[in-house]
C-alpha cells in the first residue's frame, strides 16, 4: 500500500489534532507567536520568520520529492494547493500588509493567543470579520475571485524540468540566505 | 544573536517541516489555519443571523446542517492551540499581556490588531489560504501559488514596514 492511507474519518481527525500539536509546538518553539519575532524581518532586525519558513519548506519538499521518487509515496493522492494567479497575487499583497499591521498571521495568532497575547485574540477575530466581509462583498468579487484559474501547477511542471533541478537551487538559495542573515546579526550585535 | 527563550530557529524549522512532511505522507494534505476560522465565522454568525449568513453564497460550503465542526481543519486548529498553549505553559513562556510595539498606545494596539486581521481574513480567502496552507504548504510542493504567496507578501510587507517604521521598530 501506498501513501497517502486510506483511514476511517476518527483516524483521520486523530491524526488532524497530532500534527496541530507539533505545528503548534515548532512554532511557539521557534518564537513565532511574538509579533516582534513575526514582524522582525520586515525591519531587519530579527530574522527568525524566514529561518523557520524555508528551514520547513527545504526540510518537507526534499521529503515529498524524494518519497515520490522513491515510489513510496503518489504524488497524485496529495492535494496540490491550485493556482489562480491575480487573485493570489492580490491576495498575497493583501496579506503582506495585513501581516505587518497587525503582528501576526493566522497560525501563528492562535500561537499568540495560547500564549497569553490579548492582542492576538482581537487579530483572529479581526480574521472572522474579514472573513464575512468577503463573503458579504462575494457577489462583487466572485469574477475576479475565479479569474486566471491555472489548476494545480508546480514550478518544475511549469518549467518542463525534473524537480530536483528546482530543488537543489532552492537549497542552494536559502543556504546564502541563512548565511547572509547569520553574518547580519553577528555585525549588528557586535555593534 | 540566539534568543535564550526559544529553539534554534533551524530546530523548530525542521520539527515544522517534519510535520508538514508527516502530514503529505499520511493524509495527503498539507497544514492551514485561516479556513477553520471561516468556518467558525460561517457556522456562528449562522446561528446568529441564519436568514442574512444563509443567503451568501461563499458561506454556503462551510454552512452544513450535520456537525459542521467535525472537521479536519477544525481539529488541526484544536492541535495547534493545544500544542502552543502546552509548551508556552511548560516553559515558562505563557504571560497575559497585550503586546505592541515600543512606541504603540493600547488603543493603537487595539486598531491595528483588528484591522490587520480584518485585511488578512479578506486577502486568505481570495489566495485560497495564508501563509500555514498557501505560502508553507504550497512552497513546499513547489506549486505556483505557494511562490507566488510568498514573494508577494514579502515584498508587500517590506514596503509596509519601511512606510511605517515606527509600528514594530
Amino acid at each position: 500500500m501506498t501513501a497517502p492511507f486510506e483511514v476511517s474519518e476518527a483516524v483521520s481527525l486523530g491524526l488532524a489534532v497530532v500534527f496541530g500539536l507539533f505545528f503548534g509546538l515548532s512554532l511557539e518553539r521557534g518564537g513565532l507567536g511574538n509579533p516582534h519575532k513575526l514582524t522582525g524581518i520586515f525591519y531587519l532586525r530579527d530574522f527568525t520568520v524566514p529561518k523557520v519558513m524555508f528551514t520547513a519548506i527545504v526540510v518537507a519538499c526534499i521529503g515529498l520529492y524524494l518519497l515520490s521518487d522513491l515510489h513510496l509515496l503518489d504524488m497524485d493522492r496529495v492535494w496540490i494547493i491550485p493556482t489562480f494567479f491575480w487573485p493570489q497575487l492580490v491576495g498575497g499583497t493583501l496579506f503582506g500588509v495585513g501581516y505587518v499591521i497587525s503582528g501576526y498571521c493566522p497560525g501563528t495568532a492562535v500561537v499568540g493567543l495560547a500564549s497569553g497575547r490579548i492582542d492576538a485574540l482581537v487579530m483572529i477575530f479581526g480574521i472572522g470579520a474579514g472573513s464575512l466581509l468577503f463573503a458579504i462583498l462575494f457577489p462583487y468579487l466572485e469574477e475576479f475571485y475565479l479569474s486566471t484559474d491555472m489548476g494545480s501547477p508546480t514550478l518544475p511542471e511549469l518549467a518542463g524540468l525534473n524537480h530536483w533541478v528546482i530543488i537543489v537551487p532552492l537549497v542552494a538559495f536559502a543556504g546564502v540566505m541563512f548565511f547572509v542573515m547569520e553574518k547580519y546579526e553577528k555585525k549588528d550585535s557586535a555593534q | 544573536m540566539r534568543d535564550k527563550r526559544f529553539w534554534s530557529p533551524y530546530i523548530a524549522g525542521a520539527v515544522l517541516g517534519a510535520t508538514l512532511l508527516a502530514a503529505f505522507y499520511i493524509s495527503g494534505r498539507g497544514l492551514g489555519a485561516s479556513g477553520a476560522i471561516t468556518l467558525v465565522t460561517a457556522e456562528s454568525t449562522f446561528t446568529i443571523v441564519p436568514e442574512f449568513i444563509g443567503r451568501l453564497k461563499y458561506f454556503a460550503k462551510y454552512i452544513t446542517p450535520i456537525a459542521p465542526l467535525i472537521n479536519w481543519n477544525i481539529f488541526l486548529l484544536i492541535g495547534l492551540f493545544l500544542g502552543s498553549l502546552a509548551s508556552a505553559l511548560l516553559t515558562g513562556n505563557f504571560k497575559v499581556l497585550l503586546d505592541k510595539g515600543k512606541t504603540m498606545g493600547v488603543y493603537t494596539r487595539l486598531l491595528t490588531s483588528l484591522t490587520g486581521g480584518i485585511l488578512i481574513g479578506f486577502a486568505a480567502r481570495l489566495a485560497r489560504g495564508c501563509t500555514s496552507g498557501v505560502a508553507l504548504t504550497g512552497g513546499a510542493q513547489l506549486a505556483l501559488a505557494g511562490w507566488i504567496f510568498v514573494i508577494t507578501m514579502f515584498a508587500a510587507g517590506f514596503i509596509v514596514a519601511a512606510l511605517l517604521r515606527r509600528l514594530w521598530s
